[in-house]
C-alpha cells in the first residue's frame, strides 16, 4: 500500500486531523531507529478496532504507545508501519467510590488519576509507583507490567485488577474481569493480557482496585559502609512481623545521585495507621543501629515524597541510556549485587544500583553507553548469574547497537512454546509489535 | 482404544496398584461436591512428574480425554469425567519439595493437602494465605486449579496471588516451568491464566508458593445483628472508612442455626445475621481500629459484640464459620452452593433478591457469604430424589445468577464454572470474549482431550 493510500485509509477511520504523516514529525516516534509511517491517534475505542481489524487486513505493524516512557525496551521491531497513540482514549469510566474500584482508560497518566483519587471522598488510591511519575500511563503501565518499590507491600497490577476491556488484532472489543474482588468467571485473560507488551491485545480500559490513602507515613534512611550490613538489615526486617511498603537497598553511586550519603543505603517506606509508622520508625531505627548502620535519617511530608519520587524516577535524573533489571529469588541479593559491581569496575563501565531488597528485583542504570562490545559482555555475565540463581535479566533500554549484542528478554525459558501457540492464535497475521517480545514473538 | 489394552497399558507406566478400574472405584469418582456425575474409563494416580508425563503422552496419542483430578471437592463439576477417559488422580503427589524459608517460598507437589502445608509451615513461624474453608480436605492443585478463595483474602487475595511458579506438563507430555521462586520472570504471565483454568489447559505437577511472616497480632470480633441489611450495611460501612479488614463473614439465621445445633460455638439462635470481623497485622493502633469498627457497628443496630479473648475463642468462632457448608448441609439430602459475586456496596440488594427466589421456587436457602468480597453463597436445599424440587433448584441458582450478573457482578467468585455454570457464561461475557477464551484453550490444548466439557460453552456457530 502507498503512504498515501495508508494515511487516506487511516484519515477515514480516525480523521484526518489525528494522522501524523509528516516525515520530520515521525522521526520522534522512532523505535530502536525504525520510523513509523504514521502515527494515529484515535478518539475511541470503536475506533481502535477498526484500526486493528484494518491492520489485519493489510498485515501491517503496529506498536501501541502511551507516552512513549518504555519504547527502548524489547527487541528490535521486526516491523513497524503505524504507532497508535493511546493518549485521546484516557476518560475515567467509573469511579464507585464506597466499593473502592476504578475503570479508566488507558490514554490517561497514573499521575492524573492518583490526584483525582485522593481528591474525592475520603481519599483512596492505585497502589503501583512505576518509573515516570508523571508521564507514565494506565496502558504503558499496564502492558508493560510496571511496578515500584511499594510493591514490597501492594504487590503488583497482576494482583490489583479486576478487570481489563482490550482491541484484540482481529478487531474485536472483549471484556475480561468485571468490578468484583473476586471472579473465576472463565479464564483469567486479565492476567494474561497484564505484562503482554502489547502482543495480543491493545488494551483500552482497566478496572482495579483501589486502597484508602493510609493514616501516616514517613520514611527511614539507613546508610551503611558494607554491604552485607545493609543486606543482612533488610533481611532482619524480611522475616520480622514488621511491614514497611518498600525496602529499597541503594549503592553508593545512586545514592550520590539522589543527594543521599553512605556506601550503601537501605531506605523503608512506612504506611499505614500513626501507630505502626511511628513503631517501626523506631524499631528499624534500633535494627539498623545493632547491625551497625553508620547513619539514620527519617523523612516526614513533603521530603517523604520526594524521596520516593527520586528513586522511581531515577533514571531520568541519572540520564541513563542503559537499564538493566535482574529478578531472582530474595536471599541472592547481596551475591549478586557483589558479583555485578565487581564485574562493572572490571568492565570499566560505571553503573549505579538500586534493588527492592524485599522481592528479589535489582536496577543497574549506566549512562556508558558507547563501550557497546564491553557492555554487552557485561549484560551476558550478568545475566549468566541471574539465571545460574533461578532468576534472569531483562534490558529495559539500550540504544540498538548494544541491543543488537545482546538478548534483550534474557535466558530463554521453556514457557516459550506455549507463548509462541498463543501468539500464533490470537494474532496470526503478526500485526501487534513484531519482535519486541520474548522470543521474537 | 479399547479399554483392556487401554489399562494394560497404563499398568506398565504407573505400575498395577495405581490403575483402578473396578465397579467400586468408577463409582467413588464418578462425583464431586457439585450435583454432577460421569465415570471415567479408567483411573490412575501418579507418583512422579514423570508418570503424569508418560500418561498424558499415552492420553494425546490415543485421543483419550483426561480429567485431572485433587481430592475432588470442587462446586462446579470441575472433576467429573463427562467424556469418559481416564481421571488422573494427584493425590500421592503430596510432598513438600523444598521449605525455602529463606527466600519466602515453599515448593510442593500439587497433591498435598492445604492445611498440611500449613500445619508444616506453621512449625516455623510462617503462613500460606489462602484458607478455602474445605482447606482440611483439599489439595494445593485443586486450588490452583479452581482458584479457590476463602475469608481472609479480603486483603490477602486468593490462590492465584500466592502461587509464584509452577511445573505444567503440556497436552502433550511436554513438560514446562511457568513463573519460579524469583518475581517478574519475562514473558506472557501463564501462570496467571493457568489459575482457575480447571485442568483445561495444564496438569500441574509443582507449584511453587509465596509464603509470610505470621501476623505479630490479630483480633476477632463476632458481631450479631437482629437484621441481615444492618449486618450488610455495617460491610459496606467498614470499608466505605477507609478500613480493610483481614476478614468480613456474614451468615443467616438459617445457617447459625444449623452451625450452632452441629457444633455448639455459641451462636444465639434467635440472630438474624453474624458478621466475623477479624483484623491481623501490627498490633500497634488494633485497639484504636477495633473500637473504630465496633461503633460502625453500633451505629447499625448491633444487638452484641463478642471479641475473641484468646486463640481458643477465635478458634470456636472459625470452626463455627468453616463448618458452616457442612453443617447446613445435613438439614436436607443434598444442597447445591451458589457462588455469584456482585460489587461489595450492592451486596443487601442482592440478598433481598435471593431471600425473593427462595420464595418464588418454595426452596429453603441459607445464606453464608465472603461480604467484604461481595461473594454470596445461598446454599439451596432440597432432595434430588424429588425431580420437581430439583428442576426447581436448577431454576433458581440461574436465576441468582442473573440478578448477580445484572448487579455488575459475575457468577462465580471462587467454586468456578465446571459444568454447573457453563450456561450462565452469556450472562457476563460476549460472543466475542468467549471466542478469545477458546483461542487460548487451543493454543494450550489443540485437540481439546484436557478435562474437555468444561468452562466454556460451545461456541454458538458450532452449537
Ligand atoms: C464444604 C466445602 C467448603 C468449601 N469451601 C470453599 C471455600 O471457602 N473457598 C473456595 O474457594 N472453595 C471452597 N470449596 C470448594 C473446593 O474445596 C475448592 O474448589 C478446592 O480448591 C478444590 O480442590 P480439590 O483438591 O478438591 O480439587 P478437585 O475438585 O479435584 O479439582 C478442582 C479442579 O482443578 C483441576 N485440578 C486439580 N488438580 C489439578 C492439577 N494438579 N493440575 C491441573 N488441574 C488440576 C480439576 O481438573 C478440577 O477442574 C469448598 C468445598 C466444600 C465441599
Amino acid at each position: 500500500m502507498s503512504e498515501m493510500e495508508l494515511v487516506s485509509k487511516l484519515s477515514g477511520i480516525v480523521g484526518e486531523t489525528n494522522v501524523l504523516h509528516d516525515p520530520d514529525r515521525l522521526s520522534a516516534f522512532a523505535v530502536d531507529g525504525v520510523v513509523p509511517r504514521a502515527v494515529v491517534s484515535p478518539g475511541s475505542v470503536e475506533e481502535v478496532a477498526k484500526l486493528m481489524a484494518f491492520a489485519t487486513a493489510e498485515k501491517l505493524g503496529i506498536i501501541p504507545r502511551g507516552n512513549g516512557t518504555k519504547m527502548g525496551a524489547g527487541g528490535i521491531p521486526r516491523k513497524l508501519d503505524v504507532v497508535l497513540s493511546m493518549l485521546r482514549i484516557n476518560r475515567i469510566t467509573e469511579h464507585d467510590v464506597p466499593n473502592l474500584s476504578l475503570s479508566v482508560q488507558t490514554g490517561l497518566t497514573l499521575a492524573e488519576v492518583q490526584k483525582k483519587l485522593a481528591a474525592t471522598g475520603k481519599g483512596s488510591f492505585l497502589p503501583l509507583d512505576p518509573p515516570y511519575t508523571d508521564k507514565a500511563t494506565i496502558g504503558g503501565i499496564i502492558a508493560t507490567n510496571g511496578s515500584g518499590p511499594r510493591r514490597y507491600l501492594y504487590n503488583t497490577a497482576r494482583d490489583l485488577l479486576l478487570g481489563i476491556k482490550a482491541v484484540l488484532p482481529s478487531g474485536d472489543i472483549v471484556a475480561f474481569g468485571g468490578r468484583t474482588v473476586k471472579n473465576v468467571s472463565g479464564y483469567d485473560m486479565t492476567k494474561l493480557l497484564v505484562g503482554s507488551w502489547g502482543a495480543l491485545g491493545v488494551i483500552t480500559e482497566i478496572t482495579t482496585k483501589l486502597l484508602p490513602l493510609p493514616e501516616a507515613s514517613a520514611t527511614l534512611l539507613t546508610s551503611f559502609d558494607d554491604l552485607a550490613k545493609a543486606v543482612a538489615l533488610t533481611r532482619k526486617v524480611l522475616h520480622s512481623v514488621l511491614l514497611p511498603s518498600a525496602m529499597e537497598l541503594l549503592d553508593g553511586k545512586a545514592a550520590a545521585r539522589i543527594g543521599e550519603q553512605g556506601r550503601y543505603l537501605v531506605a523503608f517506606s512506612l504506611e499505614g495507621v500513626v501507630e505502626a509508622v511511628e513503631r517501626q520508625l523506631g524499631e528499624i531505627g534500633e535494627m539498623a543501629t545493632r547491625e551497625g548502620a553508620v547513619a539514620t535519617k527519617t523523612l516526614k511530608a513533603d521530603d517523604d515524597r520526594t524521596f520516593w519520587v527520586g528513586i522511581r524516577d531515577f533514571a531520568l535524573a541519572a540520564d541513563s541510556a542503559v537499564i538493566l533489571r535482574a529478578n531472582f529469588p530474595i536471599a541472592k541479593l547481596a551475591e549478586l549485587l557483589a558479583l555485578y559491581e565487581k564485574a562493572a569496575q572490571a568492565a570499566g563501565i560505571e553503573c549505579a544500583f538500586i534493588g527492592h531488597a524485599g522481592n528479589g528485583i535489582l536496577h543497574c542504570y549506566s549512562a556508558d553507553a558507547a563501550k557497546t562490545g564491553a557492555f554487552a559482555e557485561l549484560i551476558g555475565q550478568f545475566t549468566a548469574e541471574a539465571a545460574k540463581r533461578e532468576g534472569n535479566l531483562v534490558v529495559e533500554a539500550a540504544p540498538r547497537s548494544l541491543k543488537e549484542k545482546v538478548s534483550v528478554w534474557g535466558q530463554p525459558r521453556s514457557d516459550t512454546v506455549v507463548a509462541r501457540r498463543l501468539k500464533e492464535k490470537i494474532d496470526p497475521a503478526g500485526v501487534l509489535t513484531p519482535g519486541r517480545f520474548v522470543g521474537g514473538i | 482404544m479399547d479399554k483392556e489394552t487401554m489399562i494394560a497399558e497404563l499398568v506398565k507406566m504407573v505400575g498395577r496398584d495405581n490403575v483402578l478400574s473396578s465397579a467400586m472405584y468408577f463409582k467413588l469418582y464418578e462425583y464431586d461436591a457439585s450435583l454432577n456425575r460421569s465415570q471415567p474409563d479408567c483411573i490412575v494416580l501418579t507418583e512422579s512428574t514423570e508418570q503424569v508425563a508418560q500418561v498424558v503422552k499415552f492420553a494425546h496419542a490415543n485421543r483419550i480425554p483426561l480429567i485431572a483430578r485433587g481430592t475432588g471437592t470442587n462446586l462446579s463439576g470441575g472433576s467429573v469425567a463427562v467424556q469418559g477417559g481416564i481421571s488422573l488422580v494427584l493425590t500421592k503427589m503430596n510432598k513438600i519439595l523444598d521449605l525455602d524459608i529463606e527466600n519466602q517460598r515453599v515448593v510442593v507437589q500439587p497433591g498435598i493437602i492445604t492445611l498440611d502445608l500449613k500445619n508444616e509451615l506453621a512449625k516455623h513461624g510462617y503462613l500460606y494465605q489462602p484458607d478455602p474453608a474445605s482447606e482440611k480436605v483439599t489439595t494445593i492443585g485443586g486450588n490452583f486449579g479452581e482458584n479457590a478463595g476463602g475469608p481472609h483474602c479480603l486483603k490477602y487475595g486468593v490462590t492465584s496471588n500466592h502461587v509464584l511458579g509452577a511445573e505444567v506438563v503440556l497436552d502433550n507430555g511436554e513438560v514446562i516451568r511457568v513463573g519460579g521462586k524469583a518475581l517478574d520472570n519475562p514473558g506472557f504471565d501463564l501462570l496467571g491464566i493457568l489459575g482457575a483454568s480447571e485442568g483445561t489447559l495444564g496438569i500441574v505437577t509443582e507449584a511453587t508458593l509465596r509464603i509470610v511472616p505470621k501476623a505479630e497480632a490479630i483480633k476477632t470480633m463476632l458481631c450479631i445483628f437482629d437484621s441481615i441489611e444492618d449486618g450488610g450495611n455495617t460491610v459496606t460501612a467498614i470499608i466505605g472508612e477507609g478500613m480493610i479488614p483481614a476478614t468480613l463473614e456474614m451468615m443467616d439465621n438459617l445457617t447459625i442455626k444449623a452451625v450452632e445445633e452441629a457444633y455448639h460455638v455459641g451462636f444465639p439462635l434467635d440472630a438474624a445475621a453474624i458478621l466475623i470481623v477479624e483484623l491481623d497485622g501490627l498490633k500497634d493502633g488494633m485497639d484504636r481500629l477495633t473500637e473504630r469498627i465496633l461503633a460502625i457497628c453500633r451505629q447499625h443496630k448491633v444487638r452484641e459484640i463478642r471479641v475473641a479473648k484468646d486463640q481458643a475463642e477465635r478458634d470456636k468462632i472459625w470452626a463455627g464459620r468453616k463448618g458452616a457448608f457442612g453443617a447446613v448441609g445435613r438439614l436436607r439430602p443434598n444442597y447445591l452452593v451458589n457462588d455469584g459475586t456482585v460489587p461489595r456496596t450492592r451486596l443487601p440488594e442482592t440478598l433481598a433478591k435471593v431471600v425473593e427466589i427462595g420464595k418464588k421456587y418454595r426452596l429453603p436457602i441459607a445464606n453464608v457469604f465472603h461480604a467484604g468480597d461481595g461473594n454470596l453463597h445461598p446454599l439451596i436445599l432440597f432432595d434430588e430424589r424429588d425431580k420437581d424440587e430439583l428442576a426447581r433448584v436448577h431454576a433458581a441458582a440461574t436465576e441468582i445468577m442473573e440478578v448477580c450478573a445484572a448487579m455488575g457482578g459475575t457468577i462465580s467468585g471462587e467454586h468456578g464454572i465446571g459444568l454447573e455454570k457453563m450456561h450462565g457464561m452469556a450472562m457476563v461475557f460476549s460472543e466475542k470474549d468467549m471466542a478469545a477464551m477458546r483461542q487460548v484453550k487451543a493454543a494450550f490444548d489443540p485437540l481439546n482431550l484436557l478435562n474437555p466439557g468444561k468452562v466454556l460453552p460451545e461456541s454458538e456457530k458450532a452449537a
